[in-house]
């Protein structure tokens, strides 16, 4: 393949096309994949042979350039990615076995170019295209069942806003509830984004005093309720942060992760003042029949241990034009959202006519989320 | 000589780019998000995104109050047992003569807004024609505007409706806007919303945190 604008390697064994180089993809330059068996070569040949076949005689520029932007030699660089070419190495294996079916080929195929692909910020339209039907095709081999993902880019002319009604909040939690259905979060550690503080009237914002889990009967009389989650600054601590870019905020303001990007130092945890954040510290998991299938890449797709999430605004659904989850599920009509660049949106008759204001306001991070009262 | 020129020269450039540098707005470089939501929707033209697929199971109807313009639901095909004057066949007067010829009706319904100096049945329902409603005035009130009649005391709710403020919004956030009308949320006849149990309770955070 090796086509200019990839980021990423691809080792293409699996396709019916004659291989038109005159070194195969699994390292040999004599004799056909099919000469040889697992045991007739040693673990360094192996390595030495996966090497090869992903550096081969192409010397240029690419997608690597993002992770070893540092003056070394490409063949000791790729050496020092141990873990990543353990993957590779298994890759090459499956694919240039005899023994293994189309499928896991496939697999390996799949494993190999999501394991090797670049930052999804940097990609073309096609690439983003080209991973999501990659992540869709190896959830429908590894359990069977379909799934949708999006990598719809930011519309022009649209920037999320969202407000928030204090005096209208009961504290009912269908928020929550839903935001969690939605966006497929880890079940066992009950992660959930959005938190409601119960506080005590007269105080004011107090979150020393405030209770975020409480369990009685809601209204509580002499209480008020404020929901926090990812306020989607404008500018953002978290992006600043980050010392590999897998977090940034798209054009349509939404903060965001490549979740495949990210190396899980958890700066951005520390950095958000708001507590937006949250860190898988163990394998997230969602039992098959409740995983939501309608996903985007950068949004509810399933994610891993080790990695960085948080509110997208429910991108899945607010870039098709839905309300995200938690606006669509409280009752009480406390949250709204909306285009911020539209005149006639309703978020733009809140925050030109009602007394809105926002947290921590004096950090100048410029949190796209405002508070109101009735 | 010939220095100072070429140093004048370089400072003006210098000068200049700074110049050029500071007063080119960069895309992305605001004082706030409200300076830049201000610039950006100078030009607003709308986008491609519409919410129609989300509403297209609901009957609204289009109302105009004041500078807006939205949808809500369509009310009367809602009413279970609309048109009312398919039992009121006469005024309710006459209905309440003869008491032991005719079933008691909505015996399930007590009127618990405001109080009985304020408020009664004939207050909204129009005892002459029950398939309407009537403002304070007596002027009839059409039932899938019922809003109209709530908005005679309730103005500062009705602002907030009209603008999105107050009430839920349904479909999406993309244009046409559809709401949910008064009626959608509070029953008429007892407003005041019950307290309830939270929906959830985080069993983890409570463990955490021991």
């Amino acid at each position: 393949m090796g086509d200019s604008i990839k980021k990423w390697f691809s080792l293409n064994l699996n396709s019916k096309e004659k291989q038109s180089s005159d070194s195969c993809g699994c390292g040999k330059t004599t004799g056909g994949c099919n000469s040889h068996t697992e045991e007739s070569i040693s673990d360094d040949d192996f390595m030495e042979a996966a090497v090869n076949a992903s550096i081969g005689d192409e010397r240029r520029k690419d997608g690597f350039e993002q992770v070893f932007d540092v003056k070394m030699d490409r063949r000791s660089a790729f050496k020092k990615l141990t873990a990543s070419l353990m993957i590779g190495a298994g890759a090459v294996s499956t694919s240039c076995s005899v023994i293994a079916d189309d499928e896991t080929k496939e697999k390996a195929q799949i494993d190999w170019e999501e394991q090797f692909k670049g930052n999804y910020k940097l990609m073309t339209d096609e690439e983003k295209e080209g991973t999501v039907d990659r992540l869709v095709r190896s959830y429908q081999m590894r359990t069977g069942k379909n799934i949708s993902m999006s990598s719809k880019n930011a519309e022009e002319d649209v920037l999320f806003g969202y407000a928030f009604n204090i005096s209208k909040c009961q504290g009912y939690m269908d928020c929550v509830n839903a935001c969690v259905e939605e966006n497929n979060q880890d079940r066992n550690s009950q992660m959930q984004y959005i938190r409601i503080h119960e506080m005590k009237d007269g105080k004011g914002f107090n979150f020393n005093e405030a209770d975020d889990n409480y369990y009685h009967e809601v209204p509580a009389e002499g209480h008020f309720y404020m929901g926090t989650q990812c306020f989607h600054c404008d500018n953002p601590p978290c992006v600043e942060v980050c010392p590999v870019q897998a977090t940034w905020r798209e054009e349509d303001g939404l903060v965001v992760v490549d979740y495949d990007w990210c190396v899980g130092c958890r700066y951005c945890m520390a950095a958000c003042p708001y507590d937006g954040r949250r860190f898988n510290w163990s394998k997230p998991e969602v039992p098959e029949a409740e995983v939501n299938k309608n996903q985007h890449y950068l949004g509810n797709r399933l994610r891993k241990k080790g990695v960085m999430e948080k509110c997208t605004f429910c991108v899945q659904r607010s870039r098709a034009g839905k309300n995200p989850a938690c606006v669509e599920a409280c009752p009480t009509g406390a949250r709204i959202f909306g285009n911020l660049l539209d005149p006639e949106s309703t978020i733009r008759w809140v925050l030109e006519n009602k007394k809105v204001f926002r947290l921590k306001e004096d950090l100048g991070t410029e949190p796209k989320f405002w508070y109101f009262m009735d | 000589m010939n220095k100072y020129i070429l140093l004048s020269k370089w400072s003006g450039l210098v000068f200049c780019f700074m110049m050029i540098s500071s007063c080119g707005h960069n895309k992305n470089e605001y004082h706030s998000v409200n300076d830049r939501i201000e610039a950006e929707s100078k030009d607003y033209n709308g986008t491609s995104i519409t919410s129609d697929a989300y509403i297209d199971h609901i009957k609204t109807m289009e109302i105009m109050e004041g500078d807006h313009t939205f949808l809500i639901p369509e009310r009367k095909s809602q009413i279970q047992s609309y048109a009312c004057t398919e039992c009121h066949t006469k005024p309710l007067s006459e209905m309440q003569k003869n008491n032991e010829s005719y079933k008691k009706a909505h015996w399930n319904i007590s009127l618990n807004h405001a109080n009985e100096n304020t408020m009664n049945c004939i207050t909204c329902h129009d005892g002459k024609n029950m398939d309407n409603l009537q403002s304070l005035t007596g002027n009839q009130i059409d039932f899938n505007k019922s809003y109209t009649l709530c908005s005679q005391c309730h103005t500062k709710q009705f602002d907030d409706w009209k603008g999105g403020a107050h009430g839920k919004r349904i479909g999406g956030w993309a244009p046409p806007r559809a709401s949910l009308t008064c009626v959608n949320c509070h029953n008429p006849h007892k407003p005041h919303i019950e307290s309830k149990w939270p929906a959830r309770f985080n069993t983890q955070i409570e463990k955490e945190r021991k």
